[in-house]
């Protein structure tokens, strides 16, 4: 017997996206999903946006790892709240996994939540975490060649954020050759330079979430 | 190794499918895979073949086909055909805003096995 359908196969998670997005909406909060390469700046960028976004702590922030809760570690303190979850063996966040972490939280007087996901330039592409915008990182110590390396994760950003600016006198980096890249796989992300460890480039950056 | 997520959606998806439908075991499964997904066939063939031990796909044959990237332009709403792997750019006006009109969803197509009318024990069913 052939049974013929027509599913998908990541409903589950498409779902779940999808109840989180209208949570959030209801609740006025601006969900941001972060993905990058290990290394390449996630934490610390939270860190100096947390510091920016002042004592009211107007933010919660979602990290994902493998394992420790060195992150949430690092951000707590700074954020309304810091949910860490630990994969084990997975390379992405799930909605699921976004939606148990949200649950029982309430959103009062919350105007962001930062979902950094598991560092890794490939499985989280596919996923959907009910965010409203999605933030790729570009560190400068990776190389100027990774948007053309990694076009399905550089593709759907809204926002690309090249970091640690501070070592482009140091490293061999062209930022050009980043620019004309991004014009072959998206040209309508802005690209914004920033420092999270000198400050650089942040005003640009807080501009754009609408701070 | 997203490939195991997928996976274990699937088998969860099927079995449940299996019971709505009285299969007694599946013996294949039509899958389709957008390439966005950037799903390696032979990692989804391993995890699915480790999510579904010792359950009633087990050892069903999971047939994959690929469905490619359809997309429409932002700017000047012409439907292409990207090349995912180089360049997202308008093939009319050359600007890189797609809207992904396909090759993004992983669609379960079908699944066939024998049912509990058909006497499924599992022994082979013929037609």
């Amino acid at each position: 017997m052939k049974i013929k359908v027509v599913e998908n196969v990541l409903k589950e998670n498409v779902r779940s996206a999808r109840e989180i997005r209208a949570r959030l909406d209801e609740a006025g909060v601006l969900a941001l999903n972060l993905t990058s390469a290990p290394g390449s700046g996630k934490t610390t960028l939270l860190e100096a946006t947390m510091k920016a976004l002042g004592p009211e702590k107007r933010a919660v922030v979602l990290v994902g790892d493998l394992q420790t809760t060195r992150d949430a570690e690092r951000l707590a303190g700074g954020a309304a709240e810091v949910i860490q979850i630990n994969t084990g063996r997975g390379c992405h966040l799930s909605a699921a996994q976004v939606a148990e972490g949200l649950d029982g939280l309430t959103l009062e007087n919350v105007t962001y939540l930062f979902i950094e996901n598991v560092g890794n330039m490939v499985c989280p592409a596919g996923f959907d975490l009910g965010e409203h915008a999605r933030v790729v990182l570009l560190s400068v110590p990776e190389g100027d060649d990774k948007v053309a390396k990694y076009p399905t994760l550089f593709q759907p950003a809204d926002v690309i954020l090249l970091t640690k600016i501070d070592l482009l006198g140091v490293l061999d980096f062209d930022v050009n050759r980043v620019r004309e890249d991004l014009d072959r796989i998206n040209t309508r992300a802005p690209l914004l330079h920033l420092s999270a460890r000198t400050g650089d480039g942040m005003d640009g950056w807080l501009e754009w979430l609408g701070m | 190794m997203h490939e195991m997520s997928i996976a274990t959606a699937l088998v969860k998806q099927v079995l449940d499918l299996a019971k709505e439908n009285a299969l007694v075991r599946i013996e294949r499964v039509e899958l389709e895979v957008g390439a966005l997904q950037l799903v390696v066939p032979e990692a989804l063939d391993m995890a699915f073949k480790a999510a579904s031990h010792d359950t009633p796909a087990s050892g069903a044959v999971l047939h994959q086909e690929v469905i490619p990237v359809r997309a429409r332009c932002r700017a000047c709403g012409q439907d292409y055909v990207p090349d995912m792997d180089t360049s997202y750019q308008c093939d009319r006006c050359g600007v890189a805003e797609p809207e992904i009109l396909a090759g993004r969803d992983i669609i379960l197509r079908s699944l066939s096995g024998p049912g509990e009318d058909e006497g499924g024990s599992g022994e082979d069913q013929g037609g």
